[in-house]
């Protein structure tokens, strides 16, 4: 007998009440006026509060018009007169719209309306018998929050369909039902609540609604619903939930995404006034809000709604959370300039606030760097928050919510890692999915959640706030308290003895493809950030006046360290926008820096590696400029000269194997070494494919620019060899050799360069790249038996496990690290030193840097067209430690610079000067020092100095420095 | 007039949908049609039509030409609708 599947077609008494509930809302406005004279005048921004106006003046907008165009903003104007009948009633303006608007009415901001709120209060901003000019200013929206709400076709998109704008008045009596059934209804659909409870709604819902007449007038019966819920199901406490929930009220705000850093400005502006009459609305809601650059904007352009801003801040309502100036990347930036997120953000909220802020707010960043835990803890940082691990992580489930972060150095900060996303509507199965979630509820306290709208800010809506006054009436939710983040923080984690330790890296197990995405905003910003070192740190030995310049191109560059704009998840015109500030930065930095007759080394250790200097009159060439490669010896923070060498005899044979003072290498035709035997060691580097370029099919689906998928190694593509690899030219400290390799679309010039006095190996890319789906790597298999490899953080090492034993390891296929990675054995081991390579995979004895992706979402054209990068290869005896593997790096990307001036301090070593900077007040010279090698030890000052902490403040005065692995220190002079 | 449209396709209409995540690529005009492409959120947009009746007008009302465009999708390969 066949098998037929029995389809029920009659409707269900769910869906009746679903039905009715529909109808039911439709009720909530008891009178709407239509305001007919509005007009529109459409425009596109610029800049930052400039707009370019695509027609002298307004023109009328009727219902059923088309309006809004892509990017674009529109300015909406109207003179209304309230209709007599309705004055002196509470009043609301409703437009349904996909665009962020926000309306000044008489001149003063009243509200927001947008995709996740159609209405918004006005009785209590305006004088409803005075002719009322609104001003409308909004934001097109078509990306991506609107596909979360499918009820709104006609009103989304580019291009909207306008349904009006109106004056009108609520019938409370129906809002406040509606808003019953919808908590109610929601747990009723949830299969996270108890399934008789669920059918004891879904009976007494439809009863409820019996009592409604929709096919009356005046819908009768409304009166008796809300008795009806309120004595029956509100009143039946047979089912008990259980559960601790604090609700934190929070917006997420990218500053910019699927809209450039401009739009940002009205983002915030639109989410703070909401949020401002929400408490006016409401004065137990209570809300965080972050990013002091977000503030500045809002105090910058709209002073009188900051300064509202400013009395809920001083009431306790409106919470500054966050010590960092934007939510930045967390694993690209360097230490240096995560110490300055903290620091420019903790000083913008002091001044403007009175008062710092003791946490770090990062909900949405791509995993955190183990080096966070120190610079926060030193820039009065004791609680971090950040969510994606818990609900993004794509392989293990991360095992604390309510824990401590321990850090590289010992650090340790309260961490909370909330159970589920940082957006959500305060809906109770949400509420629900969290407290199931926790997994520390019986040591954690609290577990904290998150509601607001988010992304583009827009943040919490009345329709949240009235369904969590009501869940204390609902026995069979967990216990929920609306409080603050700090207050969060400081009551369930500070001093619980309670709280498990996590000593480690906080990697998240997605987002991988974000160490390579838009290849050259990360070596932009790599070389930035030297750049400002530099830039400071000359400023302070000409004894010049730049400190405000250069904290004004910090902050831009900080910025630009968004957790959306340097991982390259983003539209193309972001990258437009952050590759211009880049060069401004630039250009304002190499002024500063200028120039002098002898060259100065900016490190604090002797510079005697290899380098490369440009010089008209050079030999060789790299990155197109020619120069020649010398090994100067100019000592710690000193002037000195860098002459090309003199030597001019034989040093290189080439043929079927290239000799080199340091090494016997055979290559491929492909650039590949099929040997490299080192000489000095004897010993043989190669086991396999080593600095072979590998163009991998890369297709993770929707997170295009974000993921890189575990199989990415499935399908590999082939690379002809256009003209394979040849000797082309030596100098007497170069060897050039050259090969080009193409695929369809792409052509990749690879140049290797021998060293007479040097065992690094520098692999020059010039690559015109056009692919699409794509991810290149250069791979390295390495004579070397390992389980481990060291990676850089910019503050220390990082030991990543090379085998694939746990699920953790086979998680961690793809890292971050900054300027080397190395594997080793006792005796020797390979580097690979990059100048803006961050994503590396480790496997075995293989190190496969990533060099190149290709993906289209969110931008087409991502990292397409000309790159020119280089990495360096060295082999070395000993461990990367004591081969000063970390020396090299900071040579390899620090150059010498021409510069005709004199250090007056010591040098500090064996530490790292991270920075030499005039304090923000002025008043002194502050000198940052990291160690880096995971030494402890002394320094004997011929002076006292004073310890400062990361935010400049005295600790206390010594002429010692004692210093402890990875320590980062911080002195005023 | 194939050049003109091709750098206004390029300067003036691309800039304006790449800001909103969409993408556009002047192919081809050829007795009053303009064949363009559509990649990124654009190649996916139910609404689609809405925005290519604007870039009529727009050409009607920059260019003084009435142009009927022709629209080509091209989606990425994760997307079904």
């Amino acid at each position: 007998m066949a098998h037929i599947k029995v389809v029920r077609r009659s409707m269900r008494p769910e869906e009746w009440t679903d039905l009715r509930f529909g109808w039911l809302k439709r009720h909530i406005y008891s009178s709407k006026w239509e305001i007919e004279n509005l007009e529109i005048r459409d425009a596109r921004q610029r800049a930052e509060m400039q707009f370019d106006y695509y027609s002298d003046g307004y023109r009328p907008l009727k219902k059923g018009d088309m309006y809004f165009t892509p990017d674009g903003t529109a300015f909406l104007r109207a003179d209304v007169n309230i209709p007599k009948e309705m004055q002196g009633r509470e009043l609301w303006f409703s437009l349904k719209t996909a665009a962020e608007i926000c309306v000044k009415v008489n001149g003063k901001y009243i509200g927001g309306v947008d995709p996740n709120r159609e209405r918004m209060l006005l009785s209590p901003y305006i004088d409803d018998k005075e002719t009322l000019h609104f001003e409308m200013m909004g934001y097109n929206r078509s990306k991506p929050d609107d596909e979360r709400n499918p009820e709104s076709l006609s009103v989304r998109g580019c291009r909207q369909i306008f349904e009006g704008a109106y004056i009108c008045t609520v019938n409370h009596a129906v809002q406040d039902l509606v808003w019953d059934f919808e908590l109610l209804l929601d747990i009723a659909k949830s299969e996270l609540f108890n399934e008789d409870y669920r059918a004891f709604l879904n009976k007494e819902l439809n009863n409820a609604m019996n009592l409604i007449d929709f096919d009356s007038e005046e819908l009768a019966g409304i009166s008796e619903a809300k008795r009806y819920v309120d004595e029956v199901i509100y009143a039946n406490d047979n089912y008990k939930g259980s559960g601790d929930v604090a609700l934190i009220a929070h917006s997420h705000l990218d500053i910019a995404y699927y809209w450039r850093r401009i739009h940002s400005v009205q983002k915030n502006l639109r989410t703070v006034l909401i949020q401002l009459r929400l408490m006016d609305q409401y004065p137990d809601f209570k809300y965080t809000h972050t990013q002091p650059y977000v503030y500045e904007t809002l105090e910058k352009y709209y002073p009188d709604v900051f300064d509202e801003l400013k009395q809920k801040v001083a009431k306790g309502q409106f919470e500054p959370v966050g010590a960092m100036y934007v939510e930045p990347d967390c694993n690209i930036p360097s230490a240096e300039s995560l110490i300055r997120q903290c620091l420019y953000g903790q000083l913008t909220y002091k001044r403007m606030f009175g008062k710092t802020v003791n946490n770090a707010w990062l909900p949405d960043v791509f995993g955190n760097s183990w080096i966070l835990p120190q610079i926060l803890r030193k820039s009065g940082v004791d609680y971090f928050v950040s969510n994606k691990m818990s609900t993004w992580n794509d392989t293990n489930r991360f095992p604390h919510n309510n824990f401590i972060w321990r850090g590289i150095d010992g650090s340790e900060v309260y961490a909370c890692v909330p159970p589920t996303h940082f957006i959500t509507w305060n809906m109770p199965s949400q509420i629900q999915e969290n407290w199931e979630a926790y997994i520390d509820k019986d040591d954690g306290g609290q577990t904290m959640n998150m509601f607001g709208y988010g992304d583009g800010g827009s943040g919490c809506t009345e329709e949240m706030i009235e369904l969590m006054h009501r869940f204390d009436k609902l026995s069979v939710m967990p216990k929920c308290e609306h409080i603050g983040g700090s207050e969060f923080l400081e009551r369930n984690l500070k001093n619980n003895k309670n709280l498990a330790t996590w000593d480690g890296e906080l990697y998240l197990e997605m987002h991988r493809g974000t160490f390579t995405t838009k290849s050259e905003l990360k070596r932009t910003n790599r070389r930035l950030e030297f750049k400002l070192r530099t830039a400071e740190m000359l400023s302070l030995m000409r004894k010049e006046n730049n400190t405000e310049k250069t904290t004004t191109l910090y902050k831009k560059l900080l910025v630009n360290q968004f957790h959306d704009i340097l991982p390259g998840s983003h539209i193309h015109p972001v990258y437009e926008d952050a590759m211009a500030d880049y060069e401004e930065i630039e250009k304002e930095l190499d002024a500063i820096i200028a120039t002098g007759e002898s060259y100065f080394n900016t490190l604090n250790f002797t510079r005697d590696a290899l380098t490369f200097i440009e010089d008209e009159n050079g030999t060789s060439e790299r990155y197109g400029k020619r120069g020649f490669f010398t090994v100067p010896d100019i000592p710690a923070l000193s002037c000195g000269q860098a002459k090309s060498d003199s030597f001019s005899g034989e040093w290189i044979k080439t043929g079927e194997e290239t000799e080199t003072p340091y090494y016997i290498i055979r290559f491929h035709p492909d650039g590949s070494f099929a040997s490299l035997y080192d000489k000095e060691l004897g010993r043989e580097w190669v086991d396999g494919d080593f600095n072979k370029l590998k163009i991998y099919t890369d297709t993770p689906g929707n997170y295009d620019a974000w993921d890189i998928l575990p199989n990415y190694k499935d399908k590999q593509i082939n690379l002809e060899i256009q003209k394979p690899l040849s000797f082309v030219s030596a100098d007497n400290e170069c060897a050039v050799f050259e090969t080009v390799l193409k695929t369809e679309k792409t052509t990749w010039k690879m140049m290797i360069r021998l060293f007479r006095r040097s065992r690094g190996i520098e692999v020059e890319n010039i690559v015109d790249w056009h692919e699409k789906h794509k991810l290149a790597k250069a791979e390295f298999s390495c004579g070397v038996l390992s389980r481990k490899v060291l990676c850089d953080t910019s503050a220390g090492y990082i030991e990543r496990e090379t085998h694939r034993n746990t699920s953790w390891q086979q998680a961690r296929f793809e890292c971050c690290h900054h300027k080397w990675c190395d594997i080793s054995e006792t005796g020797g081991g390979v580097a690979i030193i990059n100048d803006g390579k961050y994503g590396a995979g480790f496997d075995k004895n293989i190190i496969s840097l990533s060099l190149l992706r290709a993906t289209i979402r969110p931008d087409v054209i991502s990292d397409m067209g000309k790159h020119n990068f280089c990495y360096m290869i060295v082999p070395h005896g000993g461990d990367a430690v004591s081969a000063k593997i970390n020396m090299l790096a900071f040579q390899y990307n620090v150059p010498l610079v021409k510069a005709d001036v004199k250090w007056d301090f010591p040098t500090f070593e064996p530490l790292y000067l991270q920075a030499a900077k005039k304090s923000e007040n002025g008043d002194f010279t502050v000198i940052r020092l990291s160690e880096q090698d995971g030494a402890r030890g002394r320094i004997q000052l011929d002076r006292r100095v004073k310890i400062l902490n990361m935010l400049e403040e005295e600790l206390y005065e010594t002429d010692v420095i004692e210093y402890k692995p990875f320590e980062i220190i911080t002195i005023g002079m | 007039m194939e050049e003109k449209i091709c750098q206004y396709v390029e300067n003036v209409l691309a800039p304006k949908l790449q800001g909103d995540g969409g993408w556009i690529e002047f192919v081809s005009f050829q007795e009053g049609i303009l064949t363009v492409i559509f990649r990124g959120e654009c190649s996916k947009c139910l609404i689609l039509h809405r925005c290519t009746e604007w870039i009529e007008e727009e050409i009607r009302r920059d260019l003084k030409l009435d142009v009927q465009l022709c629209a080509i999708r091209k989606k990425p390969y994760f997307q079904d609708v």
